[in-house]
């Protein structure tokens, strides 16, 4: 059984047609990028898996191991497993990282049906990650995304996810916007987070992260459906071409 | 006397019938007693009064307005001088205050509170002294209350309102030059109808720093009173306030800049939903001759349901050309980016919404701690 399982999937927003029959199967221990031109759908893609509100499913399904998520509530996707990085991160001014992520944490654990972890040995697999993403200890304290640079909004998406260890990340354009260092601390963290039991898909427009993080399947979106699948060398085909050859 | 009046003439006679009160019998109430002879209580719809129904307060002013038993409940630090407002020696700080911290004499619901003063407590932090732990002021036995604190030159404290009833509580404050407080007023929610008035002179080089949190009552106006009386006097006023079912929050904040160099602060952070009103209004001025005072306002807040009402008026008026003023004020709903963004990492919305309204909170007071250990939020 696949890890993440999308069929035919239409999404509409406002009435407009975004996704018109995506199809996606992704075991565990994968690594998928989606690629695609702006306004393909990607951006809608990663936010209809993450259950974001604006978005009309119209056909098809979207099961997690084996289970429809369509009909759940973004934290109930979140609790079996789902993970979005945000493209775009947002500031929450006043509600520090440390807090965020431990009423994160704490709501996992109890999901699970066991106790929230202590103050203590959460603060340590909070610096540990953090570490790792090249933030200092201060950056815990610091308001959600409250006036962090754009590499720190992306290394804090990373952060999360290394913390909360979902089945499923998918990261929305988690390269853009990033310096090559700060591109390559990323994928650190990307490459220690996979898994034979974990999946990930990656949405991006570049195949420059393709280089750091490879990619067992590389699918190309273009207006609303899958429109080419291959491997890593296709990443490297839409570098040196663009995207125009796949229409023909 | 028990009773109850309804408009501001029936309220003059009740209150000249009743004489004034006997309690610190030092307190000179003849400027008091005259204003309510002439008649200037507010009218219903006074001006002043725009978002607060004066009338509604007006029937219960006379209920309760006996001094009740008991000595006020206080607590201090031994290096800090506390006495009862009907102990002499309080005469002797009134004078020590020396002029009034505003012209309380010319204000008639000042007027109110002395005519039918019932508790009071004056606080002195002698010159130079650093009081190690706050002074805080738990209760005070009365309907009709103040509270006098001299801050001396160069003396440091922090003091603590603590959440307690009264019909109308006056505090005034003097932060001699050098001299520093810290004052925290906690507001819990109540089913009561309310008023303040707190008068601050900030005299040279002095700081003072006001971070108040309410919660609303079925009718609570706060009017805070800051003079920055001093050269280099520095003033910041921190207000938080969280209302929901129909409870009330007026807040009527002056910041008078009267000497050259003063710098003024002020951070309010709202969040009004169920049926609740909250109302900032928001006044910087700045005398002539006040030059080099930099002054900034800022409020925000969030209307968290269709039938909340927010006010927030900045108001500056300024009569020195050499000087830093600026304000901002904004009103929006909950951000639902925000929510989901926290829904996406496994908290529920209800989760979402409380830790969302508590960061915006923080933004102006960092003693939601406190406030969660006194009862003040949950």
């Amino acid at each position: 059984m696949s890890l993440l399982r999308v069929e035919n999937l239409h999404v509409e927003v406002d009435g407009k047609p975004i996704l018109a029959g995506i199809d996606l199967a992704v075991d565990a221990g994968e690594v998928h990028a989606v690629m695609g031109p702006n306004g393909s759908g990607k951006s809608t893609f990663a936010n209809i898996l993450a259950g974001r509100p604006g978005y009309d499913v119209i056909r098809g399904s979207m099961t997690v191991d084996g289970e429809d998520v369509t009909p759940l509530s973004p934290e109930e996707r979140s609790l079996r497993g789902l993970f979005l990085a945000f493209q775009y991160p947002i500031e929450i001014p006043g509600v520090s990282n440390m807090e965020f992520l431990k009423a994160a944490v704490d709501a996992h654990a109890l999901g699970r049906g066991e106790e929230p972890p202590s103050a203590v040995d959460f603060v340590k697999s909070a610096r540990i990650a953090a570490t790792r993403l090249q933030l200092s200890p201060d950056f815990l304290k610091r308001g959600v995304n409250d006036g962090f640079s754009g590499g720190e909004k992306k290394r804090n998406e990373i952060l999360q996810m290394l913390i909360l260890e979902p089945r499923l990340a998918v990261l929305d354009e988690t390269d853009s916007g990033l310096d090559i260092d700060a591109l390559q601390v990323v994928a650190e963290g990307i490459n220690a987070f996979r898994a034979s039991n974990n999946a990930v898909v990656l949405v991006t427009h570049y195949q420059r992260l393709l280089n750091y993080v490879v990619p067992d399947h590389v699918h190309v979106l273009a207006d609303g459906r899958i429109v080419h699948s291959g491997d890593r060398e296709l990443a490297l085909e839409l570098e040196e071409r663009g995207y125009g050859w796949l229409g023909d | 006397m028990a009773g109850s009046a309804t408009d501001a003439a029936a309220l003059a006679e009740a209150i000249l019938a009743r004489g004034p009160s006997s309690y610190a019998p030092w307190l000179d109430r003849r400027p008091h007693r005259d204003l309510v002879e002439r008649r200037s209580l507010p009218e219903l719809r006074a001006e002043a009064w725009r978002h607060t129904n004066v009338a509604r307060w007006y029937e219960v002013v006379l209920e309760g307005a006996e001094r009740a038993n008991g000595a006020p409940r206080i607590e201090y630090p031994a290096a800090v001088e506390v006495v009862d407002f009907a102990d002499s020696r309080a005469a002797e700080l009134q004078d020590q205050r020396g002029e009034e911290t505003y012209r309380l004499s010319t204000q008639p619901i000042a007027a109110l509170n002395a005519l039918l003063l019932g508790a009071g407590v004056a606080i002195r932090v002698p010159s130079g002294c650093t009081a190690g732990s706050p002074v805080r002021v738990v209760d005070l036995p009365a309907a009709y209350q103040r509270v006098l604190v001299i801050i001396e030159s160069g003396a440091c404290l922090e003091l603590i309102e603590e959440p307690s009833t009264y019909t109308h509580r006056l505090v005034e404050v003097v932060v001699q030059p050098g001299g520093q407080l810290l004052h925290r007023r906690l507001q819990a929610a109540s089913s009561r109808r309310e008023c303040s008035l707190l008068a601050v002179r900030v005299e040279a080089e002095a700081h003072y720093e006001l971070s108040q949190l309410s919660l609303g009552s079925e009718l609570r106006r706060n009017d805070v009173i800051v003079t920055l009386a001093g050269d280099a006097a520095n003033v910041t006023l921190r207000g938080a306030w969280r209302l929901d079912e129909s409870r009330h929050l007026d807040n009527q904040v002056a910041v008078h800049h009267r000497a050259p160099g003063g710098t003024s602060r002020q951070t309010y952070r709202g969040v009004a939903a169920g049926r609740s009103r909250a109302v900032l209004n928001g006044r910087i001025e700045i005398a002539p001759g006040a030059q080099q005072s930099d002054a900034i306002l800022n409020t925000k807040n969030l209307l968290a349901s269709d039938a909340a009402e927010v006010y927030a008026k900045p108001e500056l008026e300024i009569y020195a050309n050499d000087v830093k003023c600026s304000h901002g004020a904004t009103v929006g709903a909950i951000d639902d980016d925000a929510v989901h963004y926290f829904r996406s990492r496994g908290i529920d919305e209800q989760t979402a919404r409380a830790l969302f309204v508590r960061g915006f909170l923080r933004e102006a007071i960092d003693d939601l701690d406190t406030a969660q250990a006194l009862g003040v939020i949950q």
